[in-house]
């Protein structure tokens, strides 16, 4: 436990407390707030990973560099594959999904322990939409399983690198061009924040001179300070900003524009 | 809703011009151009408000001529590959392009290269004169020089890709013309004609740092605005004195996931995530024709790769730049002969 953890460790302000005034799931393992949606994140976990590795068992190549749990063929359409031919990524898709919507409900928990705002939560959130696009809505938009991407570290790079050929030339792709703005400015945003506090903390007594310090040097630098919030704003809405172009960038390819090379070029 | 993401309201603070030191006099063009004033609609936006001044300095001048030139030579061969009319350069802006010479040397004539070169020169000097002004402001305001560390990394990423890149090869025919979509073109054949850029073990760590930095921000972004209105943005101070903004927001990841930074060492991971991106892309590049010419057989021959299906290892061996394989009426395969 940190020093000052134990006065926020306070029983109450939970989901079930809330709706039935008891909650037996109110409680920390070790470092870990458990919870409702805690318990029913660790079983949705160990199901689907136990469910992936007893795929990857019955494949036989335990090198997880190249180990490959592949997505159902098109034959199956939206309909159950058996386990070998897909229905091992049905399975760990469905489990993934679960724990990942129960893991930003037990984020949203803990924000209401610590009485603190909801912008993780509705952050993460935007994060599984990526996947749920990835996994679930575009493949049941283009009608087959078949087009989620195969659950593999090597496996998930032919995908990625199939997809951009599949349809022409993803980089003229304006949505995937956006995207790649975006993932780039947050980069660059972020060193730009981490050099300005790695640089000016503890250089003086007073971190009122620190801050202005900082902002002098913006200032100076490009004639523009965003402030010490403002960081914070701009490169939570560089992260939200990138995440919905990914979303767009795969969503309508395939499925509203199948050659982006053409879609500039449409006569 | 509204209230919950509203967080702290930006500071008001009274314009004060700060007192020019001995640095700044030292400076021939030391002016800070311009008086401050106020944009007051991004207050909204809950940031600051305040403009200017802008610091001009030897540097900076120096810097912002040299990209004016830059930018010069590319509107003049943009007009070029137009016949000169302005209205056509407009209409096909994303396709003009100014191409790199062949070989390493001077090139022939502007349309051969030349124009390439003088553009390239012109804005490997403007960039250059910038990291001496970051590195002169630095100086100035007492940081220690992390911004400038992270800026000669971006530049080392550059100049891989336009100047060291093109000279371990040979031919500045390498680098990557200037214009929009030469700049993707070059991008997507630079991937094929290395035998697929997603093998490069380097460009999968610089994804990882890459994509990392958007996660990053939004978890420290998300983060401070949830407790900003506790003042875990004051992050200097929070590093000398932590209050209760700062605890909320490093028991959320404690509980959450089990492992929690600090206001000091949250930044340490942000600026190494932000620099590593373009650390490992300068590896990527540098290894990219030197230790391989093909990132699909390097991956093959590390076992890297997941094959689908039976695949010779010579099939996979041959180089699409290199001769095509023959292969006989019998489905035989033989290879290329040497060349």
């Amino acid at each position: 436990m940190l020093e000052f953890e134990a006065a926020y460790r306070k029983p109450g302000n939970t989901l079930l407390g809330q709706l039935f005034g008891v909650d037996p799931f109110d409680f920390w393992v070790g470092r870990f707030y458990v919870g409702l949606f805690g318990v029913i994140a660790a079983i949705a976990i160990v199901l689907g990973v136990g469910i992936l590795f007893i795929a990857v068992g019955q494949y036989g190549d335990w090198d997880l560099v190249r180990a490959v749990v592949p997505a159902p063929s098109r034959e199956y359409g939206l309909g159950y594959a058996p386990f070998l031919q897909g229905g091992a990524w049905q399975l760990v898709v469905i489990f993934a999904t679960v724990s990942f919507v129960a893991w930003a409900l037990r984020e949203v928990e803990i924000c209401k322990k610590l009485e603190m705002g909801y912008h993780i939560p509705a952050m993460y959130s935007l994060a599984i939409s990526a996947w749920v696009v990835l996994q679930i809505i575009r493949p049941v938009l283009m009608g087959c399983w078949c087009e989620g991407f195969d659950l593999s570290y090597s496996g998930h790079l032919t995908w990625v690198s199939n997809v951009g050929f599949r349809y022409m030339n993803f980089y003229l792709n304006p949505f995937h061009a956006y995207a790649i703005v975006g993932f780039f400015l947050t980069a660059m945003v972020l060193a730009m924040h981490g050099s300005a506090i790695l640089g000016t903390y503890h250089t003086d007594k007073d971190p009122n001179v620190e801050m202005l310090r900082e902002d002098n040097f913006w200032r100076d630098y490009i004639g523009y300070s965003i402030g010490e919030y403002g960081i914070h704003r701009l490169g939570f809405y560089l992260a939200f900003y990138t995440l919905i172009m990914s979303d767009l960038c795969i969503l309508t390819s395939g499925t509203l524009v199948t050659d982006w090379v053409k879609f500039w070029h449409p006569l | 809703m509204a209230t919950i993401l509203s967080g702290a309201p930006p500071r008001v603070e009274p314009i004060e011009p700060f007192e020019p030191d001995a640095l700044d006099e030292a400076d021939i063009l030391g002016v800070r151009l311009g008086s401050p004033f106020r944009i007051e609609l991004l207050r909204d936006l809950k940031v600051d408000t305040q403009f200017g001044s802008i610091w001009i300095g030897l540097w900076g001048l120096l810097s912002i001529l040299l990209f004016v030139a830059g930018g010069f030579v590319l509107f003049l061969a943009a007009l070029d590959q137009v016949g000169g009319n302005v209205l056509e350069a407009v209409k096909y802006f994303a396709n003009l392009q100014e191409l790199p010479p062949d070989g390493l040397g001077v090139a022939h004539s502007l349309r051969e290269g030349g124009f390439w070169e003088l553009n390239l020169l012109f804005w490997a000097g403007s960039v250059l004169a910038w990291a001496a002004r970051c590195w002169d402001r630095l100086r100035r305001h007492k940081w220690r020089p992390y911004l400038l560390y992270s800026f000669l990394a971006a530049i080392a990423l550059t100049s891989a890709i336009w100047v060291w890149h093109p000279l371990l090869m040979g031919s500045w025919a390498d680098a990557p013309a200037l214009g929009l979509n030469a700049d993707l073109d070059w991008a997507q054949n630079f991937s094929v004609l290395w035998g697929n850029f997603y093998y490069n073990p380097w460009h999968q760590l610089a994804i990882f740092f890459l994509f990392g930095s958007t996660m990053l921000w939004g978890m420290h972004g998300a983060t401070i605005l949830a407790t900003g209105s506790e003042g875990s943005h004051h992050e200097d101070s929070e590093i000398i004195d932590m209050h209760s903004g700062s605890h909320k927001s490093m028991l959320f990841w404690r509980w959450t996931m089990g492992f929690n930074a600090n206001p000091k060492t949250i930044h340490d991971w942000l600026w190494w995530f932000g620099t590593g991106t373009v650390l490992a892309s300068v590896i990527g590049i540098l290894t990219t024709g030197t230790i391989t010419n093909d990132w699909y057989v390097w991956g093959v021959d590390h076992g890297t790769v997941a094959q689908y299906g039976p695949m010779t290892r010579s099939a996979i061996n041959q180089h699409p730049m290199e001769m095509p394989a023959i292969v006989s009426q019998t489905g035989e395969y033989i290879p290329a002969p040497a060349r």
